[in-house]
């Protein structure tokens, strides 16, 4: 501090941020203590957009309540589908076909792709970068034309089924996406010129907003932000289910756990993902997409707990079934909501654009922290 | 980062430079229309000549947007008089169209559906089906 200020009173002030702040990614609103632009403290103010999707759950049929999942984590309502189908089937013991299966696969990581380019996108804009923004945004497009062909619908897609798939894809869905799979590798590269290896960009979020492992695992951070950490933690490859098992990938982690390293680990998992639906789709075998199931489930007395990898984080859901058509009781385990929780000891200390940079690269969306 | 400090920035405006004489991707949305998948979700459509008004679509509704009205002849056999959609409520999901029994019910590719009452959200198809029923035999003489 100069000494021409050392006499000066100061105190600390108290800053609202949102839940109308266009970084916030949503309605997220953050009390900020701030001693002039340094952050001292973060109180997370969330559930405006709490829509009781839990008790929801209790009202309706099993089938139901798929398309409300796509209402979770509205980035990623194929992962969200999945979750919820692969919970409900674990509860019956229903065995899914083959070629559903493979779907499933394609669709989960097209979405973990989309996902993670709202997020590279967004990372951008959030520091001014409008034409980072851009880019991914024109390959995001070309997914969601992909989920419109096979569900009708782009962001809620519904497409997932208890015991396999809505409908076998069309005919043009095939060289739609073989297409935008050339065409990906190179779209990765742009995103790396644009924004990986802009000097700028490195500046702003280097050694900004670290989460080191033990403090991540203390958090129940997972995901993309604990991976980024340093510890290779995937379900996809710890806990396969599906059928995850059969298919050759990495895990990419960082090293510091800053904001760079959590950007940097999601453009690799978009490579893996795109790894991921190459070798399914070379392998996918013909037959019925669905299982011969009554119109109407009556799951046995009982409760389980599913938990897939969701783009976020591990997405987890916990049903219980009293031997009715409607769950007894759902709870959804909403990996945007655990990570949120270790925000406010990530950005204490930096300075307040550091928090909006770190409050990007963590990811979040509100959808899914509400519920 | 290797190289000259400002190296990265030269890379990234040497992309979008290159994008920039490359071929425009944005739709011009309200003076082009976009070429939707056939599966599109948008307005409901049914087929009143196929509809037994057995409910089903109702029933798997998730959020009770479908209303059937109908009533019984002489042979008690159950006739199809309306068939009210509450498109604020509706999630687009596909349920309905997926549980008819009789394939009356279809998605249509229409999807401007913004009003400026609530009440213009509303649609009974029954009486759109048949108001087109009649505009076609107008048509066809």
């Amino acid at each position: 501090m100069p000494e021409s200020t050392k006499e000066l009173y100061t105190e600390e002030i108290t800053l609202n941020m949102g839940p109308q702040h266009p970084s916030t990614h949503g309605v997220y609103r953050g009390i900020l203590t701030m001693d002039g632009e340094y952050v001292v403290g973060v109180e997370n103010v969330i559930g405006y957009l709490h829509r009781g999707l839990e008790k929801i759950a209790e009202n309706r049929t099993y089938t139901q309540f798929i398309p409300y999942t796509d209402r979770l984590d509205y980035l990623s309502a194929m992962l969200n589908n999945l979750g919820y189908v692969q919970a409900v089937e674990k509860l019956m013991g229903i065995e899914v076909p083959e070629r559903a299966e493979y779907l499933r696969i394609i669709m989960a990581e097209l979405q973990r792709m989309a996902s993670h380019m709202v997020f590279v996108a967004s990372f951008a804009l959030d520091l001014s970068g409008w034409t980072g923004w851009m880019y991914p945004f024109r390959d995001r497009e070309r997914i969601l034309d992909l989920f419109e062909m096979a569900s009708g619908s782009r962001l809620t897609t519904s497409y997932l089924r208890i015991g396999g798939v809505a409908e076998d894809v069309p005919e043009e869905f095939w060289p739609a996406l073989k297409a935008l799979l050339a065409d990906l590798p190179r779209c990765f590269e742009e995103y790396d010129g644009l924004i990986t290896g802009n000097e700028i960009f490195q500046a702003r979020t280097k050694g900004i907003g670290i989460l080191d492992v033990a403090t991540a695992l203390a958090y129940g951070v997972t995901g993309p932000n604990l991976r980024a950490a340093g510890l290779a933690f995937d379900l996809r490859k710890a806990r396969p289910y599906g059928i995850y098992s059969r298919f050759d990938f990495e895990i990419p982690t960082g090293q510091n756990g800053d904001s760079f390293d959590r950007f940097v680990v999601r453009i690799q998992e978009m490579r893996q993902s795109l790894r991921i639906i190459e070798q399914a789709v070379r392998e996918i075998p013909a037959g019925p997409v669905r299982a011969k199931l009554p119109k109407v489930l009556r799951p046995p007395k009982g409760e389980v707990y599913h938990q897939i990898e969701g783009s976020k984080g591990i997405l987890g859901f916990y049903l219980v079934s009293d031997g009715s058509t409607r769950p007894y009781r759902l709870h959804i385990r909403g990996p945007s909501f655990v990570n949120l929780g270790a925000f406010p000891l990530m950005v204490k200390g930096g300075t307040i654009q550091d928090l909006v940079s770190t409050l990007a690269s963590i990811d979040i969306v509100l959808g899914e922290v509400d519920r | 980062m290797s190289g000259v400090y400002g190296e990265g920035l030269l890379k990234g405006l040497g992309i979008t430079i290159r994008h920039f004489f490359g071929k425009a991707i944005t739709e011009q949305y309200p003076e082009r229309r976009p070429k939707l998948a056939p599966r599109f979700h948008g307005l409901l459509s049914l087929d009143p000549t196929k509809c037994t008004a057995c409910g089903t679509c109702a029933n798997f509704c998730p959020n009770g947007v479908i209303r059937i009205k109908s009533e019984r002849d002489e042979q008690k056999r159950r006739h199809l008089t309306g068939y009210e959609v509450n498109l604020l409520y509706c999630l687009f999901c596909g349920l309905c169209v997926e549980a008819c029994p009789e394939g009356a019910l279809r998605f249509t590719p229409h999807f401007e559906l913004a009003t400026y009452r609530r009440a213009g959200a509303i649609y009974d198809l029954y009486a759109l089906s048949r108001e087109a029923a009649g505009e076609r035999r107008a048509a066809g003489g």
